[in-house]
């Protein structure tokens, strides 16, 4: 196998080259169990390491309304033994090798892998396969507490603990109606993590963690057969779980501005402009990319040669699009410069952003976003662990692991006039502005009158 | 490696389909599976020459893809910043693709995206570093490129007073940050304001605001010289092909004595100090605890790496397995002897809930005092020696990997047969050689002990401890009298 050959069609764009733009292709076998449980194996021996990755189609979307956090804690109780394997030995046994291993949860999605060395394949296998079929005779009240207490100072750590770290949840609170699963965060809310039960975790685990609701990923130094067999040998015997219900609410339109004040220990004061996008797979979330891109991405994009480098009236600036499953968003951040206040962030945004709805863009703007999106398409590629990563997302959230070596496809022929039209449709929207001031420097906001909103918890 | 790899293969499949006649029923889930044989790590051949001016230049081929990047290593960093103004040596860095004698600020950002090459510069304790990354087809653009930003940057006034603003601004921001503020203010209270590791590498306010363009220019001059620095080039290229371009390129970089100067001894601490700077409201302490430790030259370098990763180094680590698998104070501890060109500290840190502030100082406290006294057993040594064994073959999957291990060997000076005997010295390590390290170079009686916390709520419980006098600094790691 010889895949990163053509891998290197991304490095290559640039202004005059975009025409010959190439998306490295990566073959892999798919195939699936009796049980429902996808498979997926990538053959690369360039290096002698290979990735264990399982993915299974669970993430805060699916969580109840008062249990909000519970897909993340899950996650770390996966970590804490199973039937076969005691508590504190799945770490051992992989460290004992030498593996990097973590897992993670958003929205959308539950991964774990291993990286192993590639002699080491068949032991993450079963490792994978022992919490996916024998977790629950391995839960109890203790471990569940000890996790819920780690799940905790997670958030205390990296939320509650970090300047502006509730940020992103005072938005998607806003930004969509309660009953639509992205309005909580993935990280959950002190209280809902408190009322978290062992039913929970069972019927959870019952419901979500089945083989028929998972890919397991094996990529880099691999011999396929024999990891077939290990495959079979694991998890064939793991019985299929019923069918999921799948949260499907339509597209979130917001009916008006929303305009929110908050103060937290911070020396400077944060402007978060956000507004709807499409959701992730679609030739609009890939206009979104773009778009972004021209915005603030390098020093002579949009923002930040205007609002940095120029006028020098903010400290940084950014913008993005993050498409997801069953909706998107589209954010710029910006952060003032001492003595600036946020009115004159918002001011200077919105001029950035007149101009490029009076005008557009250019067509050299677009080339080189379509160069930077190439770039980190190919970086994603040159691990075992991004490419195992990569296939099981396109499989799992848009049905097709070969999708993954395509996705560059959703950006083939993205003109300055679809840029602008788009530019158009998101800006002329409904958006969530949330100030972000030092405590007691509401005059620094973008909304001096606007009443501090009361903190509610999720 | 093919032929290894295939006959193992073939011998499992023996296994596995005598399993699969059974018809699939559940294998023995008590037994683990064990390894197949061990794959070959390739480690990277490394070519070296020097160009006339004195620029040694190494080289490892990869021919897979056909890409090439470049690292210009500088042996001068914040450790070469003159005395009473830190910030200078990653100030010059960040401003060398600020502009050339031909190309402004744009110019360079513009014909970056043009090649679709990358590249970044930047300084740290150690060293000055310039990275490049481009495509084989694109090497002498971007080669020419390079060397104009390294050789003939002009520093302009304008983006120079951008850069020192910007940076003001930044350390006003960081004080939010209690991760930052904590490893910042513990590294001062070890080294003090002489030594360069007790500043930060970016700069404090005083010295930002006194620092002139001349300042830059100076440093500039006075470290940025072929015979101080070594271009690393790691991929689709031949030798024979590569130094040409490299002369072209680097030649009329002009030579000069280069005087590195050696940082002042640091005296090891007496005693026990607790160090508390308030964040009042604070859901977290930020704790670290630590002392100036050990050059990346020490011969214990071995024996010190497997005792930590038993210690703090990993997941399974004790002081992890306790702080939060054992009492969930914490989302993850740890701890590091973290090795630099001079003696670098020593450090335990972690966020943990502020209720239980004062129990994990004394249970990191415990840790570090039982390791001094008692080293590891023997389990905990095969365990280490096995996990550092495996994980060494996951060093070199990426070129980005390959460029990492050559800068190691650059910058402290590593024999060049380092990777080759890796493994050997790691087998090597005795239960005899951790415990004297341990007993070295653990110095639970004289460590410096900080934590960035709601003093109101923690303060009263660092006192019971009775670790030693707690004093109170500002966010900046300064006594308040």
């Amino acid at each position: 196998m010889r895949t990163p050959l053509p891998l290197l069609g991304g490095l290559l764009m640039s202004a005059t080259l975009a025409a010959t733009a190439q998306q490295p292709a990566v073959t892999f076998d798919r195939y699936s169990l009796d049980n429902g449980l996808t498979v997926i194996l990538q053959e690369d021996h360039s290096a002698p390491v290979a990735a264990v990755l399982v993915m299974y189609h669970v993430g805060s979307k699916n969580e109840k309304p008062g249990r909000t956090g519970f897909a993340h804690l899950f996650e770390h109780v996966m970590f804490k033994g199973s039937e076969h394997v005691a508590d504190g030995e799945h770490f051992r046994l992989l460290q004992e090798i030498g593996a990097n291993i973590n897992g993670s949860t958003t929205e959308d999605r539950t991964n774990y892998f291993e990286v192993v060395p590639s002699n080491e394949v068949e032991l993450a296998l079963y490792l994978e396969s022992d919490r996916m079929g024998y977790l629950l005779p391995a839960v109890n009240q203790a471990k569940l507490d000890n996790q819920r207490d780690v799940v905790k100072n997670e958030r205390r750590q990296n939320y509650d603990n970090q300047p502006y770290g509730t940020a992103y949840e005072k938005i998607t609170g806003a930004l969509y109606p309660p009953e639509h699963p992205y309005s909580w965060p993935v990280i959950g809310s002190m209280d809902d993590l408190s009322a978290a039960s062992l039913d929970d975790v069972k019927g959870f685990f019952r419901t979500y963690y089945a083989p028929n609701n998972a890919v397991v990923v094996v990529a880099g130094d691999i011999n396929p057969g024999q990891t077939r067999e290990w495959v079979e040998k694991y998890f064939g015997g793991i019985p299929r779980g019923k069918a999921i219900e799948r949260p499907n609410p339509p597209l979130p339109v917001l009916p008006a501005d929303v305009r929110l004040v908050a103060e937290d220990e911070v020396q400077l004061p944060r402007l978060f402009l956000t507004w709807h996008e499409a959701p992730r797979g679609t030739r609009e979330d890939a206009v979104a990319d773009v778009l972004a891109s021209i915005l603030s991405s390098g020093k002579s994009s949009r923002l930040y040669r205007a609002l940095v480098l120029d006028q020098q009236i903010a400290q940084n600036v950014d913008a993005s699009a993050d498409g997801s499953e069953i909706a998107g968003t589209m954010s710029i951040e910006i952060t003032a410069k001492p003595q600036r206040t946020l009115a004159e962030m918002e001011k200077g945004v919105n001029a950035v952003l007149d101009e490029v709805l009076s005008h557009g863009v250019t067509e050299k703007e677009v080339q080189a976003a379509l160069n930077g999106e190439e770039a980190q398409l190919v970086a994603r590629l040159s691990t075992v662990l991004g490419r195992a990563n990569g296939l099981a997302t396109f499989q799992l959230l848009e049905g097709d692991a070969s999708k993954y070596s395509k996705e560059f496809d959703r950006f083939a022929g993205i003109t300055p006039g679809e840029v602008h039209a788009l530019a158009q449709k998101i800006f002329g929207s409904h958006k969530v502005v949330l100030s972000i001031v030092p405590r007691g420097k509401r005059e620094l906001s973008a909304d001096p009158a606007v009443p501090q909103k009361k903190e509610t918890p999720q | 490696m093919n032929r290894a790899f295939a006959c193992a293969a073939i011998l499992l499949f023996g296994a596995t389909m005598t399993l699969s006649q059974t018809n699939s029923q559940e294998p023995d889930r008590t037994r683990r599976p064990g390894p197949q044989p061990v794959p070959h790590v390739a480690l990277p051949a490394i070519q070296k020459a020097k160009l006339a001016n004195g620029l040694a230049v190494w080289l490892v081929e990869r021919h897979k893809l056909p890409l090439v990047a470049m690292s210009l290593v500088i042996q001068s960093g914040a450790d070469q910043d003159p005395a009473g103004k830190p910030g200078v040596a990653t100030m010059t860095a960040e401003l060398l693709d600020a502009g050339t004698g031909s190309r402004d600020v744009l110019q360079i950002a513009e014909e970056l995206e043009f090649l679709g090459a990358s590249m970044s510069f930047r300084a740290n304790t150690d060293a000055s570093v310039g990275n490049a990354v481009t495509l084989t087809k694109h090497l002498d653009r971007t080669l020419a490129l390079f060397a104009d930003i390294l050789t003939n940057p002009v520093f302009p006034e304008k983006e120079f007073e951008r850069i020192r603003t910007q940076r003001v601004t930044s350390l006003l921001q960081q004080r939010d940050r209690a991760a930052i503020v904590a490893s910042n203010a513990l590294m001062h209270v070890m080294y003090g304001t002489l030594h360069p590791y007790g500043n930060d590498a970016s700069g404090t306010e005083a010295s930002l605001k006194s620092m002139t363009r001349n300042d830059i220019v100076a440093f500039y001059k006075a470290s940025y010289r072929p015979g101080n620095a070594t271009l690393l080039v790691v991929g689709d290229i031949a030798m024979n092909d590569l130094l040409p371009r490299i002369e072209k390129s680097f030649a009329g970089w002009e030579q000069a004595q280069v005087a590195l100067r050696v940082p002042p001894d640091v005296l090891p601490g007496r005693r026990r100090v607790v160090y508390l700077i308030d964040k009042p409201g604070a859901p977290q302490s930020e704790i670290r605890i630590g002392y100036p430790a050990l050059a990346r030259s020490t011969p214990d370098y071995f024996p010190v790496s497997v005792m930590n990763r038993i210690l703090g180094g990993q997941f399974s680590s004790r002081i992890n397995l306790n702080l939060r698998e054992k009492r969930g104070y914490t989302y993850g501890a740890r701890s590091a002897f973290i090795f630099l060109k001079h003696p670098g500290p020593f450090m335990a840190s972690g966020g943990f809930v502020s209720a239980k502030t004062d129990s994990s100082v004394e249970q990191l406290v415990a840790e570090i005092k039982r390791m001094h006294a008692e080293g590891i057993t023997a389990e905990e040594l095969a365990f280490a020696k096995k996990g550092m064994t495996g994980a060494f073959a996951l060093n070199f999957e990426t070129q980005a990997q390959v460029a990492n291990t050559l800068q190691n060997l650059v910058l402290y000076g590593l024999p060049d047969d380092y990777y080759a005997t890796y493994l050997q010295n790691i087998d090597g390590v005795t239960l005899e050689d951790v415990r004297r390290v341990a007993a070295a170079y653990l110095n639970p009686d004289a460590m410096a002990i900080l934590v960035v916390g709601d003093a109101k709520l923690v303060k009263p419980g660092l006192e019971k401890l009775n670790l030693g006098p707690v004093v109170m600094l500002d966010t900046e790691g300064q006594l308040i009298p």
